[in-house]
């Protein structure tokens, strides 16, 4: 007879109810680290998924991801001759806002509503009203070299400057939908999972020329008034000019100013074997570029602009894991407490210790894999309904029901110590 | 006629030097198999202590105990789980059954205990029940059942596995006369037809007609010696 699922089954209501909030607490603690987890990787995933081992930025900067960084789109050239080197990609990649209401799932909606709610006493009225806009990663590249989309989930690549666009399905872009970006519409061909940058902003792949089109064509009523204003000052600071030879001048440094021929980056692959040292050496001989390889790019990334962040999502997750281990505890302890006429009473007939010791270890076990499971179907089922990617491996939920097991055990040693303490003799009144 | 169970000078001092309280003070007593004692005595006789050493829930400061024939004490630490389990059923004032268990599975749960094979134990639990008159409540909860019913269902576990000696603390006090004396009744009869050694602890005295002796207890000391009896 099993003591323990007895009186479960007459408890139930109880037990069930400790193991859903069980459950919610450990589906809040992997929902947590899931974030993180998610975090880390939506800052990678853009910089692993091109494939690339190293990446060539302007000099002294941190690279496309983490800050501005241009240079000539032709270096490439010169880097992919270098021995080692097996291709060289320019990319263009900058943040950019389009005219758009952002996507909201439900549990964005009810994030808003809270958000207004728990904002409302710091901020200005209108403040935390809704932007329609949008904000995605403009992502160019040449068709058929490193940095496009690396898996589509719906529609087609991208082969050719054509206007066209293959977005993250976080952007919420269906295959065919158009969209303005600067001064081009441009059609959505294909969707891709998983692509955003650091910001959670999903990804808009483009080719490189458009890419450029969007980053670094300026506004054609600013070209006009650019043009004129350099006139006058080529005019004032070179007097000894031919007045002929102004407008030549001018025209010369206006074509220096709009030309778009500037990438961001330049993403390397190198041959199998290929001295990583060597060419970063190579390369860094253009006293204008530095070198990263794609594990300092990740680390800029994470430890540079997510740094903070992610640190406290972890510190929260250890303060909610020690809460929700706490809590566990208590619940399996109390558990004991409510039994301790029946423990004297299973004393007092002679029980033996192990099998009281039993009932509440094999009770406490129960509820903290209960709890998790629950948990991890509950984080599962709404990892989609979060605004960023929440990523909680098997290997979290295997660690944290590890985790619980042994706090259970724990809690169950303080339970059983109790229960050791529970005299027999209380059950014969007299 | 062989004892069931045998004191001989039982001494209980709890505390030492100026907090020393000695609750008993030598007693001997001797309870043959079938027979039924009610002990009796005012608050702080030292009914509760004896009760807890005759129950094995207690060891006293001096003394002999000797049950079923093993002295109890005699190799030191006593298995008293074991001894409990095996010899002596308990009856208590209010019903103890334990909640999640049906009336059937606590009469089976000191034969389990017990290791007892589950098929075996199932079937004297229903005889048992049948035996006490609560044979039809054998899958109802304690909830679902009367206080006599519930004590019906407390002497049918008692007997359970069969014991030399059961141990009753007041089993009539929540009950009406009637009820009250139903159940003595019950106890009577196992008594007869068992042979099963009972001891009462009562202040209950409408229910000195059922017993056989009594052994009344005033500042831990036997004082009025039952007629006949081994002590």
């Amino acid at each position: 007879m099993n003591l323990a699922l007895k009186d479960i089954g007459y408890h139930r209501f109880k037990f069930f109810s400790a193991v859903g909030g069980v459950g919610l607490m450990i589906m809040m603690v992997l929902v947590i680290g899931g974030v993180t987890r998610g975090m880390f990787d939506d800052s990678s995933d853009i910089i692993t998924a091109t494939g690339a081992d190293l990446w060539v930025v302007e000099k002294d900067r941190q690279g496309p991801f983490v800050e501005n960084s241009a240079i000539p789109e032709d270096y490439y050239h010169a880097v992919e001759v270098i021995p080692g080197v097996v291709h060289a990609s320019p990319l263009v990649i900058a943040w950019e806002s389009v005219a758009r209401m952002p996507r909201m799932t439900p549990v964005m909606k009810a994030m808003y509503a809270n958000a207004l709610f728990t904002t409302q006493t710091m901020t200005e009225p209108g403040w935390m009203n809704m932007q329609s806009a949008q904000r995605f990663v403009v992502i160019g590249y040449k068709p058929g070299r490193m940095g496009g989309p690396v898996s589509l989930i719906a529609g087609r690549g991208i082969e050719a400057d054509n206007y066209e666009i293959v977005a993250d399905e976080r952007a919420g872009f269906r295959v065919g939908e158009r969209l303005r970006l600067k001064y081009h519409d441009y059609t959505v061909v294909g969707l891709t999972r998983n692509m955003v940058g650091f910001t959670a902003d999903p990804v808009l792949y483009t080719t490189l020329k458009e890419a450029q089109s969007i980053v670094y064509k300026p506004d054609p009523d600013l070209l006009r008034d650019r043009r004129a204003r350099s006139e006058q000052q080529a005019m004032l600071r070179e007097k000894s000019l031919a007045p002929l030879m102004v407008e030549p001048v001018a025209r010369r440094a206006d074509a220096i100013a709009e030309n778009t021929h500037f990438v961001n980056a330049i993403a390397v692959k190198l041959a199998p074997g290929a001295a990583v040292e060597d060419v970063k050496k190579a390369i860094a001989r253009w006293k204008v570029l530095t070198v990263y390889t794609a594990a300092q790019e990740v680390n800029l990334q994470v430890m540079g602009s997510n740094r903070l962040t992610i640190f406290q999502m972890s510190v929260l997750r250890v303060f909610l894991g020690l809460i929700a281990a706490i809590t566990v505890g208590q619940l399996i302890y109390t558990f004991t407490l409510d039994k301790i006429k029946e423990i004297a009473t299973l004393k007092l007939l002679g029980a033996p210790v192990s099998r009281i010791n039993g009932m509440i270890l094999q009770q406490a076990i129960l509820m903290a894999v209960l709890g998790t499971m629950i948990g991890a179907v509950l984080e599962q089922a709404t990892e989609s309904y979060f605004p960023r990617r929440v990523d909680a491996s098997s290997g979290d939920i295997a660690l944290t029901l590890l985790a619980m097991t042994l706090l259970s055990v724990l809690a169950s040693l303080l339970a059983m110590r109790r229960a050791m303490k529970v005299d027999a003799r209380s059950v014969l009144g007299v | 006629m062989e004892n069931v169970i045998q004191a001989e000078h039982l001494v209980k001092v709890y505390g030492a030097g100026r907090t020393r309280n000695v609750v008993l003070s030598g007693i001997d007593m001797a309870v043959p198999a079938g027979a039924l004692i009610g002990i009796m005595g005012p608050s702080g006789s030292g009914k509760s202590t004896l009760l807890h050493i005759l129950g094995l829930v207690e060891e006293p400061t001096e003394g002999r105990l000797i049950l079923d024939g093993e002295d109890i004490y005699a190799g030191g630490r006593a298995d008293s789980n074991r001894l409990r389990r095996e010899k002596i059923g308990f009856i208590f004032q209010f019903p103890n059954l334990i909640p999640f268990l049906t009336a059937k599975e606590n009469v089976v749960l000191p034969m389990d205990l017990d290791g007892v094979n589950e098929e075996q134990a199932r079937q004297r639990a229903g005889e048992l029940l049948d035996y006490l008159g609560v044979a039809e409540r054998a899958d109802d909860l304690p909830e679902h059942m009367s206080g006599g019913e519930k004590q019906r269902v407390m002497i049918a576990r008692a007997l359970a596995n069969k014991p030399k000696m059961i141990l009753a603390d007041e089993p009539t006090a929540s009950l009406d006369a009637e009820r009250g004396l139903s159940v003595m009744g019950v106890l009577r009869k196992i008594a007869n037809e068992q042979r099963t050694a009972i001891l009462v602890v009562t202040h209950d005295t409408r229910m000195i007609g059922e017993m056989d002796r009594i052994i009344h207890l005033q500042d831990g000391k036997v004082v009025d010696r039952p007629v006949g009896g081994a002590a």
